[in-house]
């Protein structure tokens, strides 16, 4: 697969304060990449790079092949941007306003009918379109954020954040048709905080902070760096000091936690981990209602990449 | 296509503002044209109590008939203490008491003494002027020993000689104070209309958020700003239309249909044109909607009061009126002011005429390189 966004040591500082530093990567066509970070991390400094919405200081840009510029009208024409923020009209209907920002793209009006009645469809406002954007709901005027964004039917999408404060019915919906639009032949940037997106979504995921990619792979190649092997959670009724001590002792075991009757183990690597831990219940006599494990997830790569501190 | 699409939309959706200034012209441009002034006049008739304790002959008869035909003769007031309160109120102005003998004692040159009290206010002014005149005059002929009634004859003939006054203006600067008036009220209309309506318009395209999507759009940003231009000075065109129109309808086909009609109708396309200039520079510095009605009124208000749009420039401090040329509405306003007194079309009448147009003119394109420079700076977000 070709590439449809090229970028090559990409640069640009605010001040002393270097937001992307040497940054490269590549999207195919046809993907959806993830580009997750913690705040400030540069997401949004990048697609405004790629955008050309932000004048960057060193490195190239290329998207289908060209360059990438202010005017490059003729690659403008086969984007379509979600913004964060809804940027719409208040003074025109959820029809109208799809209408003009799918007419900056075309011009023909059968065409530009038609395509606005395929947004409405896809995020499923068609009973809205006389509606002002004042008397929709948020979840509502998000999914209308994204029409306006998308109904041109461009060949390459960014999506960030499109899904903040939305209730999940909405969220289900939008990313019903965020996968269609990939299914349509789209190339999706995708950014995000929230990890279950990513993996129910994202073909490939980029992980930034600082500026820099600090890891990039597909779910489970990411998942794959994770240094925790699985995470087994067990309902105790009763555990005196001495059987939780014994815990720490048992192969693998990387940390244990015990509060208000749920034991929390960690194990770092091994196999039959789940089978051992119910072996030591038994033979500690040791009584538990239920008992599962899980993977590490995203998020869990995510935090151990990033760090647990807050950012802004 | 698109761009005038949405410009036009959200016009209709603003309609309500036009309106409402619209009215507000209409019902308060013609209370402001029927308070016109014009070169009757007619003079104060100040309310008089006369105690006669004099014979009704000869002076006192004279200067009886005198005060009738130029005051309002009271006579309802017997009793001194109604009297007194009716002065205090100004119900009554003044009291003249002409003694006994008073006709007599005239005409034999011994200056009898004539009791006047007065309430305060220039209606009281006014009578005692109209006493003091035709005592003066009468002591003035005393001295030639006439008789009493030769005497009052005298007065009678001296007091009734009034002066010619011819207006040597070829035209009746009075036809056109109406016009004035009107064009003068409606410079608060345009702007309100022009500023409000156009500065919510761009305030809309102008959002950050609305302006992210429109630069990544595929229509060149130049092509846009240079769309929405078109639309907002056909949009002015619109209401100097109406404007007019409505002239026509409220001032009247006569003083509308003539030269003088023109120039006022030249003069306020002129100041559209600038309005919308100022809409513009008031849209690249203002980012939130809200704040567009707050200068709105600032500046439209504000202009209207200092310029002299409501009270007329001659009764406005001079300090007001050096300070109003620092602002178009001044230039706007004197000129029609300056059509109005037009005797002739020579080029010494129409001369300061276009100088001020010019000045307008001169503003506009003021506005507009500042306007182009903060929208420069702002075209891209860093």
């Amino acid at each position: 697969m070709k590439n449809v966004i090229e970028v090559k040591h990409l640069v640009k500082s605010y001040g002393s304060n270097r937001a992307i530093d040497d940054l490269s990567f590549n999207v195919k066509e046809g993907e959806i990449l993830g580009l997750l970070g913690p705040n400030g991390s540069g997401k949004t400094t990048t697609m405004n790079s790629i955008l050309s919405l932000l004048k960057f200081d060193d490195g190239e840009i290329r998207i289908f092949g060209k360059e990438m510029s202010p005017s490059a009208y003729d690659i403008k024409a086969k984007i379509g941007v979600v913004f964060q923020e809804v940027a719409v009209f208040d003074e025109l209907t959820v029809y109208g306003n799809i209408d003009y920002f799918c007419g900056l793209y075309i011009q023909d009006k059968e065409t530009r009918a038609r395509y606005v009645n395929d947004a409405l469809n896809l995020v499923g406002l068609k009973e809205n379109k006389s509606q002002y954007p004042k008397q929709l709901s948020g979840g509502l005027l998000r999914r209308l954020n994204i029409a306006c964004g998308i109904a041109h039917k461009p060949k390459l999408i960014f999506l960030d954040e499109p899904t903040v404060a939305v209730d999940p019915q909405s969220r289900n919906n939008i990313l019903e048709g965020i996968k269609k639009l990939r299914d349509d032949g789209a190339t999706i940037i995708y950014t995000t905080h929230y990890m279950e997106e990513v993996e129910i979504l994202c073909d490939r995921v980029i992980i930034l902070d600082h500026g820099k990619i600090i890891a990039s792979g597909t779910n489970d190649e990411l998942k794959a760096l994770a240094k925790i092997e699985e995470k087994v959670t067990i309902e105790v009724a009763e555990l005196s000091p001495n059987q939780l001590s014994g815990f720490d002792d048992i192969k693998n075991v990387s940390s244990v936690e015990y509060e208000d009757g749920v034991l929390k183990v960690v194990y770092n690597k091994g196999k039959n981990n789940l089978a051992e831990m119910v072996e030591y219940l038994q033979s500690h006599k040791i009584k538990y209602s239920k008992i599962f494990a899980e993977r590490p997830t995203l998020n869990d790569v995510f935090l151990e990449l990033t760090g647990k501190e807050l950012r802004d | 296509m698109t761009v005038s699409k949405a410009f036009w939309k959200i016009v209709l959706k603003n309609i309500g503002t036009i309106i409402t200034y619209t009215i507000i012209l209409i019902v308060f441009g013609s209370l402001n044209m029927s308070s016109d002034s014009t070169t009757q006049f007619e003079a104060d008739k100040p309310s008089i109590v006369i105690f006669n304790h004099d014979e009704e002959r000869g002076i006192t008869k004279g200067f009886i008939k005198y005060l009738s035909e130029n005051a309002e003769i009271k006579d309802e007031y017997e009793d001194d203490d109604k009297l007194k309160d009716a002065l205090f109120y100004e119900n009554v102005v003044a009291v003249v008491d002409i003694p006994k003998d008073f006709s007599q004692e005239l005409a034999l040159n011994k200056n009898p003494e004539l009791k006047l009290r007065s309430s305060s206010g220039y209606a009281a002014e006014v009578a005692k002027v109209l006493v003091r005149q035709y005592m003066s005059t009468a002591k003035s002929y005393a001295s030639l020993n006439l008789s009493e009634d030769d005497l009052a004859k005298k007065v009678e003939s001296t007091l009734s000689d009034s002066t010619e006054i011819e207006i040597k203006s070829k035209v009746d600067t009075s036809k056109y104070s109406r016009a004035t008036r009107y064009f003068s009220f409606a410079n608060y209309s345009i702007l309100a209309c022009v500023i409000t309506v156009i500065c919510l318009i761009m305030s809309s395209f102008n959002r950050v958020e609305i302006r992210k999507r429109n630069l990544v759009g595929s229509i060149e940003l130049k092509r846009m700003n240079g769309i929405l231009l078109r639309n907002s000075c056909l949009y002015s065109a619109m209401m100097w239309i109406v404007y007019v129109v409505l002239g026509f309808i409220v001032v009247g086909l006569n003083e509308m249909w003539s030269i003088h009609g023109l120039l006022y109708a030249v003069n306020s396309l002129i100041f559209c044109v600038c309005a919308t200039t100022i809409a513009y520079l008031i849209s690249s510095i203002v980012k939130g909607i809200g704040a567009v009605n707050g200068i709105m009124n600032v500046i439209a208000l504000g202009s209207s009061f200092l310029c002299g749009a409501f009270v007329p420039a001659e009764y406005l401090p001079d300090s007001v009126l050096t300070f109003a040329h620092i602002l178009p509405s001044f230039y706007f306003i004197d000129t029609n002011n300056k059509i109005m007194a037009i005797e002739d079309y020579g080029s010494s009448s129409l001369l300061p005429i276009f100088i001020n147009m010019a000045v307008i003119v001169g503003f506009c394109i003021v506005f507009i390189i500042a306007s182009n420079i903060i929208t420069h700076k702002k075209e891209r977000l860093a």
